[in-house]
């Protein structure tokens, strides 16, 4: 599992696509020279892991939501980054992506309003933030 | 979509950046520390968004998120602060167990997430996608552009076109959002009254309004006003 995850850090590093016979460490400086797609990807799977992590593991209610934040905003990265690569590789469709991002902000921005006004109703009736103390519904 | 010179120095340093305070705004003891953080984390991807030729995005992504969602975040942090985490009184994590698990699945997304971009990378389509020739398509993309009053820089076409395109393509899902926002607004005023609130507008149940008045006799006199 770790011999897989080292192969897959290197085949991030080196640019996509570049020819074996290139000699690794060249293949990698030139990644890191010239970040393509998948580096935008992973950067942006990273944030949503990362966010992930935050949802499952925090106990602070506002903070959980500041990750799902954090997950929305990896998707935008995710739609930005290919409508880049589509408006380079001459799609129809390139803004698309943009179209999206701007709706996902609009949900976002609703979602925390929502989310943030049951916090304060909860806060005001169980005086606590804490997600395993609010457990009405548990039998 | 190969970077080249100072725009992949910039990738490094914003997606890093990014990375990192995201991962602070997961660790950090106090919340106002993670509204912090995840303020410092939005606007580095915004730099990313610039970097991708997304403009229009990123002014709206500091505009609404960081000028918006956060200050809100932090009003409501500062309204129900325990301040009990910062002190080490209390856990800011869930139980070991808890947390191992979710690690684990972490854990495994990341090596699926690397998977994926090992399968997938080798198809992307890479015709005219050198890195000169892509940093040539974008200066002569920058050419065509209209020159800025100080003609040292040059001024984008893309709001103009994503405005044409959400108006032309999107226009039902944008009346939508429109809908969605004002359920939002609606909602969230009726989530946040407090019990005087609620029974000055007649909104109380009588039970619960017959359980809180021995608490705040108030109550009645604000209920009654509104029968008459």
């Amino acid at each position: 599992m770790v011999t897989y995850l080292v192969h897959g850090l290197i085949f991030f590093l080196q640019e996509t696509g570049s020819t074996p016979q290139a000699g690794m460490k060249n293949a990698m400086l030139e990644g890191l020279k010239h970040p393509d797609l998948s580096k935008f990807l992973v950067v942006g799977a990273l944030l949503f892991i990362i966010g992930v992590a935050g949802v499952l593991t925090r106990r602070n209610i506002i903070v959980i939501f500041m990750s799902i934040e954090l997950i929305l905003n990896a998707a935008n990265l995710n739609f930005i980054a290919m409508s880049r690569y589509l408006q380079q590789t001459g799609s129809v469709n390139a803004l698309a992506g943009q179209i999206f991002a701007v709706f996902v902000i609009v949900v976002a921005a609703a979602e925390a309003a929502i989310g943030l006004g049951i916090v304060i109703a909860l806060y005001r009736n169980k005086e606590t933030i804490w997600i395993d103390e609010i457990d009405l519904l548990k039998w | 979509m190969p970077l080249s010179s100072y725009e992949s120095l910039f990738f490094w340093i914003f997606g890093i950046a990014a990375i990192f305070a995201g991962l602070l705004t997961v660790m950090a003891k106090n919340a106002v520390h993670s509204a912090l953080f995840l303020i410092s984390s939005l606007v580095s991807v915004a730099a990313l968004f610039v970097l991708s030729g997304a403009e229009f995005i990123a002014g709206v992504q500091i505009l609404v998120y960081v000028g918006g969602v956060m200050v809100l975040f932090l009003f409501v942090i500062m309204l129900v602060n325990v301040g009990a985490e910062e002190e080490g009184r209390d856990e800011i994590f869930n139980k070991q167990r808890q947390v191992t698990a979710s690690l684990i699945f972490c854990f495994l997304l990341v090596l699926g997430v690397l998977y994926a971009v090992n399968k997938g990378s080798s198809t992307l389509i890479r015709q005219n996608l050198s890195p000169d020739a892509v940093s040539e398509q974008q200066a002569a993309r920058n050419a065509s552009l209209n020159r800025s009053a100080t003609g040292t820089s040059s001024i984008t076409k893309d709001t103009e076109q994503i405005g044409s395109l959400l108006y032309r393509y999107g226009s039902l899902p944008f009346e939508i959002a429109s809908i969605l926002l004002l359920v939002a607004i609606v909602g969230s005023v009726m989530l946040a009254r407090t019990l005087r609130q609620e029974a000055s507008a007649d909104d109380l149940d009588p039970e619960v309004l017959k359980d809180e008045s021995l608490r705040d006799p108030e109550l009645i006199r604000l209920e009654s006003a509104n029968q008459e």
